[in-house]
């Protein structure tokens, strides 16, 4: 009925303005619509990839980046599979709300989320304030993957998604791997499994 | 042709060969040319029969082309005639339309002279007996009129002519009646004179100033609906707190608002159209809905004031921010119950919300397309619309409202979920404690609500907060009793209950007697809570039937994905057995379902309770001999020594259990004390011997006893009494041969649950069977 093996769910955060519903249009639809309106809510998108010969459809939840939304984005985090963490090259001030974005995560997601930081609009280098280095170091800092891509040129952006499609892939076939004839080691209760069905 | 093109050589160099080679080379080119042409020749030559025939019959069609060519000039002569002739009469017929044309012209123009005159003397009197409507009528058919052209046809537009002092006057005119009209209207306005409002509305348009008629109507309507607005605030303000309609007031108030701008838009927009034209809808609308933001913004502001929203709502952002406050005091603490009137009136100051907009969206929508536009200019003005319904102050307000809304009803659901946990009790004759249909009571009710505000965002993010409790605090709740185990030893029903009239669960583990009923009562609580799981999605679903028929494409998805997963939390409960070892170890395949986890609970339960006590009941088997005589087999038939027994402590155990299970709890305890039943039963069997009476009555024993538990389950036990049943087939033989009826090829139906050896071993529990004939048997 279903035309799929895993299905993931990945939720973009970050300011208002950053280009989250760019980067998931992007990557969506293929496109880059311009004069793009606030986010109300969340939006939602679905693609289904291939990873290994599976089908993989990926849920992408776009949230509101406005304060106002900011209770019904959160309650997305839980159910989350994987979180996108959207900044602005060209904004410092999108990058300086980062540590309160990273204390909601914290608050709100299981703890087996796989986190990405994402400094989008590569495509307006010259005017950069973040550089790569800064946007590094605060990934690593907060035990996240890094990125820096540019919806506008497509830069990144399937990469960005895919490799979080191929990471969640791998998890649960581990999983499901372990859960054959081997059981001990699945010892911390912690870490629910409870992605695929 | 061939030869010469092909043939390059360059004579004039001929003189410059002096290498022997090189006239070698033009020497064995000449020859090939001479070849080649010789060929060529030769070819012609063949053909050349040919070639003559069609010569001539070439010379034999010379005649008939000649007439032909003449027939064809004469054509193109008369072909040419004709088209003088057409050409001719269509030129007449062009001027004749040109003449007509300019005779019509002429006529316009005349009418035009003679409008223009009527115009003028009409204009002046109607202005003097300040009949503006006739003037203003005057005015409309003037500047229909192409005032230039008028000025070039007349002969006397010279200036001074009549004509000119005509278009003057008129010219005058209207600005002398613009200027009546607007002041008479701005009075009519002071006044709020509704007819005389009405009356210069519909002269605007026909003075060409559609924009500023729209614009100052407008302004007449939001003054209309500001005043009543303020009257109805006032009210609300005074309203006695015990009032029926107290605890909604401001719903009440902002619904009376939306009534109000739509009725303005319901009465007034036949108005607009027939004297504006159509499409002008969506600019009276955004001149309207800026008073309406004003006036919900005022009324939004006073339910934040009266309600004291933000104060609940910092308080409850205050808890959670502490990370659950485990250490807050009660006092400090906001009662859950304080919330839920000014919650439910929140939800409902969003769906009236709601409802406005769409009914705005529809108005303006159904406005747009009565009008025949390009597509990009609709697509322009339905991106206004939108753009207008999505960020108006509004609009703006009432997201705000819900988004603080959503963190209190999931403040208050939590609360009340923890409260429903902590006053949980289990009343005699329930199979269940309390807990289960309070906290299914209570999720039903806050997402209902969440629900019933009409907004798919509040909706989802209220079924993501019922699935996060659902698979987190509840299921871990449920869990850690479990883990606890059940107690061994007999059980003691009466003890247990007069321990919980004295009040909750006891806590301590000492009274063994309430802690195996909470161990039961919880295992009904997690095979009832499975069950409520689904009954919760389906009327959650129901409820969100009307929020899916209005949200197409993505609000519907939406919701969609998020019912489901709150379907799927029955899935999740298996994921916290893949990583609990606990269940791991001890259920054998990896197929988990939710019921599993019962399973395991019984199987506590069957280790601890069930085992011990089947055992000595099994070994009393032993006792009754079966190497028996006629006399000894009709004595067993009337009085039987051990299964009527047997069947009496079985019915003595289960009975403990069954008033305190579900039924279908209880059908899996059956069952596990079936498969104990039927293990034990054979290992005794393989320790005793029999006679052929021996094996009927083994048979009989059998019988019994899959009658019984066939009696007290819905489920089939026949399957799991395979094996003992087909030992008693064997024990019942005749002689040893006679298993070879039944084996193999001549096995029919049946399937051997036992293997070759374990028939051996039964057939020798025979005291009358040989034990050769038993080697020698070939299975």
């Amino acid at each position: 009925m279903e035309d799929y093996k895993y299905l993931f769910k990945v939720v973009l955060i970050g300011n208002a303005g950053v280009g989250k519903t760019c980067l998931v249009r992007r990557f969506t639809q293929g496109l880059f619509p311009p004069g793009q309106g606030a986010t109300i809510g969340v939006d939602f998108m679905i693609k289904t990839v291939e990873i290994g010969g599976d089908k993989v459809k990926l849920q992408v939840w776009d949230t509101a980046g406005q304060e106002r939304f900011r209770s019904i984005t959160q309650s997305y985090y839980h159910s989350a599979d994987a979180l996108v963490l959207v900044y602005d090259i060209t904004s410092r001030e999108s990058f300086n709300s980062l540590p309160g974005w990273v204390k909601e995560v914290e608050q709100y997601a299981s703890r087996k989320i796989i986190s990405v930081l994402v400094g989008n609009k590569l495509d307006l280098h010259t005017e950069r304030e973040i550089t790569v280095e800064e946007g590094n170091s605060c990934a690593e800092s907060h035990n996240m993957r890094f990125l820096e891509t540019s919806a506008k040129d497509a830069d990144n952006v399937d990469r960005l998604f895919l490799d979080i499609a191929v990471e969640l892939t791998n998890n649960v076939r581990n999983v499901e791997i372990k859960n054959g004839p081997i059981e001990e080691e699945i010892r911390d209760h912690g870490s629910v499994q409870g992605c695929c069905r | 042709m061939a030869a010469a093109t092909s043939f390059n050589f360059d004579t004039a160099n001929l003189q410059n060969l002096t290498e022997m080679k090189d006239i070698q080379e033009a020497y064995d080119l000449l020859c090939k040319e001479e070849s080649k042409i010789a060929e060529e020749i030769d070819d012609l030559l063949d053909h050349q029969t040919n070639l003559e025939s069609k010569m001539s019959s070439l010379y034999r069609s010379v005649p008939n082309l000649q007439v032909v060519s003449s027939d064809a000039k004469q054509l193109g002569s008369m072909v040419s005639f004709t088209s003088d002739l057409a050409e001719n009469v269509s030129g007449k017929v062009r001027q004749l339309d040109l003449a007509k044309g300019r005779v019509q012209d002429a006529i316009q123009r005349v009418n035009d002279v003679l409008d223009l005159k009527f115009c003028t003397d009409g204009v002046q009197t109607a202005l003097q007996s300040e009949d503006y409507e006739k003037a203003a009528g005057h005015i409309h058919r003037y500047l229909s009129l192409d005032e230039k052209v008028l000025k070039q046809i007349t002969p006397d537009s010279k200036e001074g002519g009549s004509v000119d002092v005509a278009l003057h006057v008129l010219q005058d005119a209207k600005l002398n009646l613009t200027k009546i009209v607007r002041e008479k209207f701005d009075i009519a306005l002071q006044t709020a004179d509704r007819a005389s409002v009405e009356r210069f509305f519909k002269i605007f348009p026909l003075l060409g100033l559609h924009d500023e008629g729209l614009e100052k109507f407008s302004k007449y309507l939001k003054s209309q609906i500001a005043d009543r607005c303020q009257e109805q605030l006032a009210q609300a303000a005074t309203l006695d707190p015990a009032d029926r309609r107290a605890a909604v007031v401001y719903a009440d108030t902002l619904t009376i608002l939306f009534e109000d701008v739509g009725k303005v838009v319901e009465i007034h927009q036949p108005l607009v159209e027939t004297y504006y034209g159509p499409g002008r809808l969506l600019q009276l609308i955004q001149w309207l809905q800026a008073e309406c933001d004003k006036q919900a913004s005022k009324i939004v502001d006073d339910f934040i004031k009266h309600r004291e929203f933000n104060v609940k709502s910092r308080q409850v952002q205050a808890f959670l921010h502490r990370g659950g406050g485990r250490s807050s005091t009660t006092h400090e603490r906001l009662d859950p119950r304080d919330l839920d009137v000014m919650l439910a009136e929140c939800t409902l100051l969003n769906s009236r919300t709601e409802m406005y907009l769409r009914f705005i969206r529809n108005r303006v929508m159904n406005d747009l397309e009565s009008v025949d536009e390009d597509d990009k200019t609709r697509g322009n003005k339905t991106a206004d619309l939108e753009k207008l319904l999505r960020e108006c102050l509004l609009s703006r307000r009432i997201q705000e409202l819900i988004g603080n809304y959503i963190v209190m009803e999931e403040y208050f659901m939590r609360e009340s979920v923890t409260k429903a946990e902590s006053m949980d009790s289990l009343e005699q004759g329930s199979h269940t404690s309390s807990m289960v249909d309070d906290i299914f009571f209570i999720l039903k009710k806050c997402t209902k609500r969440a629900i019933s505000s009409g907004s798919v965002d509040c909706a989802c993010a209220l079924l993501n907060h019922t699935t996060t409790i659902l698979e987190g605090d509840y299921q871990e709740k449920l869990y850690s009793k479990l883990r606890a185990g059940f107690p061994s030893g007999s059980f003691d029903v009466a003890q247990a209950y007069s321990m919980l009239q004295q009040g909750r669960f006891p806590t301590s583990s000492s009274d063994t007697n309430a802690a195996k009923l909470e161990f039961m009562t919880t295992l009904n609580n997690i095979e009832v809570s499975l069950e409520y799981i689904q009954s919760l999605k389906r009327s959650l679903t129901e409820e969100c039937a009307a929020l899916l028929s209005q949200n197409k494409d993505v609000g519907k998805d939406k919701l969609e994905s998020c019912l489901n997963d709150l379907g799927a939390v029955t899935h999740k409960f298996k994921d916290v057995l893949d990583v609990s070892t606990f269940y791991v170890n001890l259920i054998a395949d990896n197929k988990f379902n939710g019921m599993q986890m019962v399973q395991y609970g019984l199987s506590q339960l069957s280790t601890s309770a069930i085992k011990p006590r089947l055992k000595p009941w099994v070994e009393n088997f032993l006792s009754v001999n079966h190497n028996i005589t006629e006399d000894e087999f009709s004595m067993y038939e009337a009085n039987d020594p051990f299964v009527q027994n047997f069947i009496m402590n079985l019915e003595q155990l289960l009975a403990e259990f069954k008033d305190f299970m579900t039924a279908s709890n209880y059908d899996a305890l059956v069952s596990l004390v079936t498969n104990e039943v039927t293990t034990q039963l054979e290992q005794t069997v393989l320790r005793s011997v029999f006679n052929r009476l021996g094996g009927l009555h083994f048979d009989k024993e059998l019988r019994s006893l899959v009658t019984y538990l066939t009696s007290v389950t819905q489920w089939t036990i026949r399957d799991k009494f395979a094996r003992l049943t087909q030992m008693a087939t064997i024990l019942n033989l005749e002689r040893v041969a006679e298993i070879l009826d039944y084996w193999g090829q001549n096995s029919g139906p049946l399937t051997w649950r036992l293997t070759p050896t374990e028939v051996r071993q039964v057939l020798s529990l025979r005291v009358d069977f040989r034990s050769e004939d038993i080697k020698r048997l070939k299975l």
